[in-house]
C-alpha cells in the first residue's frame, strides 16, 4: 500500500507551525508599525531627502518616498518584506530536503513507499503554503493599516503587490529548495541562493541609480517593482517573469533529485 | 530454487574515490534470518542503502524480492521494513506522532500494532523525541520497522543501544517474525549478536564477501585450542608437521596449538614424551570470526577453516 496523499506536506506544516506563527505575527506587527509612521513621517521624509544626492535615493528606492505608494514600496515591498521573507524563506527552502537529509531526519521518509517525486512536490507545496501565509500576513497588515493611517493606496493594488512579493519570495524559496534537493547540501543551497538574492538587490540599486537597464532586466526585484504595482496594479509580463523562476527551478531540481544518491 | 529475496552480483559502490563495495555477492533465501557481519567501514550500511534505493550502485546488480530497487520503487519499499544504522529523529514531535507519520507513509498500515509494540519494548509514546535516550530512539526504530509486518526486514545494527534485556526481546521478535515466514537481513559488527537467531551468516570485509556459512557450519569449523605442558620442551617441528594442527607456539615447556578435526595424531605424538598438564577449549565463533576479520579471504580455506596467519 502506498503513502496516504499529503502525508509529507502535512508533516512539513506540523514541523513548522510554531515558527510560522511567530513569523506571521512578527511580520504583520513590523509592517503595521512602519505604516503607523506615515502620518507623522510623510512630510518629514519629503524634507529629509530633499538635500540627499538624487542617485543614492534612487538606488535605495527612496526617490518617491514622499507619496504614500512610494513610502509603502520603499519600506514594505522594497525592503522589509522581501528582506525578512527571503532570509527566512531561503533558510527554509534549504532545510526542507537538503538540511533534513544531512541531519538524517528524512531517512525513514526516503525509505518509505513514497516516490522521490511525490516527496519533492509535497514538501515544495508545503513551503509555498508557508510563504503564502506569511505574505498574506503582511498584505493583511497593509490592508488594515491603509485606511487607519490615511495611505489611500487602492486595496486592489495592495493585493497586486502582494502577488508580486509572493512570486518573488516563492521563487527564491523554490530555488533554495531545488538546489538543496539537487545536491543534498544545505549550506551550498542557502549560500548560492542567498548570494543571488543579494545580487538582485545590488542590481536593482545600480539600475535605479545609474539607469542601466541591463541590471534591471537581470534583477527579479526590479521585475517585481519596476511596473509599480502599488500605483498600476498587476502587470502580466512582470508576473510571468517572477513565476518563471519557480517554473524553471522546480523541475530542474527534481530531475537531479531523482537520479542522485541520498544521504552521502 | 525459488528467487532469492536479496541477491547481489558483483556489486560495486564508489563514493568519489573511495571504493566502499568492491564486487559484493549475496544471496538471501526466502524465510531466512541472515546475519551480515563485518568490521567498521566494511560496507554493510552501503549495501543496505542500495537495497532500499537510497544509493545507486556504481556497477553490478542488486535485486530485492526479484526487482532492482530503483525499478521496484515505492511498491517494492512497501514490502520492506527498514531500521537505519544511525537513526536520527526530528526533535519536536512525539514518538506517537512520528509513528503515525510513518504509518501514513505506508498507507496507514501498522498503526494498529504501535501500542502493543510500545508496551512490549517499554517505550513512552508521548514524550518528544528530543527527550528520548539513544536506546529509546532505537526502540522506536525497531517498532517502526516491524509494525507493518513486512515480508522483508532489513536491519542495520539493530541491537546497538539496546540493553541486554531488550536485546533479548528484540531477538524474540526476530524469531516470531521469522516464524510467520518473513525474511530478516540484519547487520552487526559481531557474530555473537546474531548467532542465536541467524540461519546463515555472510562475513564481509573491505566491500567483498569473505565467507558465507550456516552458524552450525561455522561452529564445526571453529575447532579447539589445545595446550600441552611437557616435562621437557618438545620438538616444535614435529607438531607443526601434523595435518590437523595449526598455530603452534611454544611457551617454555608448554605447547599451544589450534586443532581442527580428530585429536588422534596430536595425542599420539604428545604421548611419546611425558605430559604433565593438558587443556583443550572449544574455540568460540568469535575467535574464528576475528581471524576472518583480520586476515580476510586468505585467512580462511575451504577445507579447514582458519589457516594460521600469525
Ligand atoms: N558518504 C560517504 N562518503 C564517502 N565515503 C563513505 C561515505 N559513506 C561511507 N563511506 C565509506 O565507505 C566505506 C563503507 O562504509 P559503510 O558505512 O558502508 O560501512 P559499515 O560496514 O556500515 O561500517 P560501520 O560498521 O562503521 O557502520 C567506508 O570506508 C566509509 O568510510
Ligand atoms: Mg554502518
Amino acid at each position: 500500500m502506498r503513502a496516504e496523499i499529503l502525508t509529507s506536506l502535512r508533516r512539513v506544516l506540523r514541523d513548522h507551525r510554531r515558527g510560522f506563527a511567530i513569523w506571521a505575527a512578527a511580520l504583520s506587527a513590523i509592517t503595521f508599525f512602519y505604516m503607523s509612521f506615515w502620518p507623522t513621517m510623510g512630510q518629514a521624509m519629503v524634507d529629509a531627502i530633499e538635500g540627499m544626492p538624487q542617485g543614492l535615493m534612487a538606488a535605495m528606492g527612496y526617490d518617491r518616498i514622499g507619496t504614500a505608494a512610494g513610502y509603502l514600496e520603499a519600506v514594505v515591498y522594497g525592503l522589509l518584506g522581501p528582506v525578512l521573507l527571503l532570509v527566512h524563506g531561503i533558510a527554509l527552502g534549504g532545510r526542507l530536503i537538503a538540511g533534513q537529509e544531512e541531519d538524517g531526519t528524512l531517512e525513514l521518509d526516503f525509505a518509505a513507499p513514497v516516490s522521490r517525486a511525490r516527496l519533492y512536490w509535497e514538501r515544495l507545496a508545503a513551503a509555498w503554503l508557508l510563504v503564502t501565509g506569511l505574505v498574506a500576513a503582511i498584505t493583511l497588515a497593509v490592508l488594515v493599516s491603509n485606511p487607519l493611517f490615511d495611505l489611500d493606496v487602492s486595496p486592489a493594488n495592495v493585493v497586486a503587490a502582494g502577488v508580486g512579493l509572493w512570486l518573488l519570495v516563492g521563487g527564491f524559496v523554490t530555488a533554495a529548495f531545488a538546489v538543496g534537493a539537487a545536491t543534498g547540501r544545505r549550506g551550498l543551497a542557502v549560500g548560492v541562493v542567498a548570494g543571488l538574492a543579494v545580487i538582485t538587490y545590488v542590481f536593482r540599486g545600480v539600475a535605479n541609480a545609474a539607469g542601466i537597464e541591463v541590471y534591471a532586466a537581470l534583477s527579479p526585484l526590479s521585475w517585481f517593482l519596476r511596473p509599480d504595482p502599488l500605483a498600476n496594479g498587476l502587470d502580466l509580463a512582470s508576473t510571468l517573469q517572477l513565476a518563471a523562476i519557480t517554473l524553471v527551478a522546480a523541475p530542474v531540481g527534481l530531475w537531479r533529485f531523482r537520479r542522485r544518491d541520498l544521504m552521502t | 530454487m525459488t528467487t532469492p529475496v536479496i541477491r547481489t552480483r558483483g556489486l560495486v559502490k564508489d563514493y568519489g574515490r573511495t571504493r566502499a563495495l568492491a564486487g559484493l555477492d549475496l544471496e538471501v533465501q526466502a524465510g531466512e534470518v541472515y546475519g551480515f557481519i563485518g568490521p567498521n567501514g566494511a560496507g554493510k550500511s552501503t549495501t543496505i542503502r542500495i537495497l532500499l534505493d537510497l544509493l545507486r550502485p556504481t556497477a553490478g546488480e542488486a535485486e530485492v524480492l526479484g526487482q532492482a530497487p530503483a525499478a521496484g520503487g515505492p511498491a517494492l519499499r512497501a514490502r520492506i521494513g527498514y531500521l537505519p544504522g544511525e537513526l536520527a529523529m526530528p526533535a519536536r514531535v512525539t514518538a506517537r506522532e512520528q509513528l503515525a507519520h510513518l504509518a501514513a507513509l505506508r498507507g496507514g498500515r501498522g498503526s494498529e500494532r504501535v501500542d502493543a509494540l510500545a508496551e512490549r519494548f517499554t517505550l513512552d509514546l508521548d514524550r518528544p523525541l528530543r527527550a528520548l535516550s539513544r536506546g529509546n530512539k532505537q526502540k522506536l526504530g525497531v517498532i517502526q520497522a516491524f509494525m507493518h509486518e513486512p515480508e522483508l526486514l532489513i536491519l542495520d545494527e539493530p541491537t546497538s543501544g539496546l540493553d541486554p534485556l531488550l536485546q533479548h526481546e528484540f531477538l524474540d521478535l526476530v524469531r516470531e517474525t521469522s516464524a510467520r515466514g518473513a525474511t530478516v537481513f540484519m547487520s552487526s559488527h559481531v557474530l555473537r549478536e546474531v548467532e542465536s537467531v541467524a540461519d546463515r551468516v555472510a562475513v564481509i570485509r573491505e566491500g567483498r564477501t569473505v565467507d558465507v556459512d550456516s552458524v552450525r557450519g561455522l561452529r564445526a569449523r571453529a575447532g579447539q585450542r589445545v595446550s600441552l605442558t611437557f616435562a621437557e620442551a618438545p620438538d616444535l617441528a614435529a607438531f607443526e608437521a601434523l595435518d590437523a594442527v595449526r598455530d603452534v607456539r611454544l611457551e617454555g615447556a608448554t605447547l599451544h596449538c589450534l586443532l581442527h578435526g580428530e585429536p588422534d595424531a596430536l595425542l599420539k605424538l604428545a604421548a611419546r614424551s611425558r605430559v604433565t598438564h593438558w587443556a583443550a577449549r572449544d574455540l568460540d565463533l568469535e575467535d574464528l570470526f576475528m581471524d576472518v576479520y583480520r586476515y580476510g579471504p586468505d585467512g580462511v580455506d575451504g577445507a579447514n577453516g582458519v589457516r594460521d596467519a600469525r
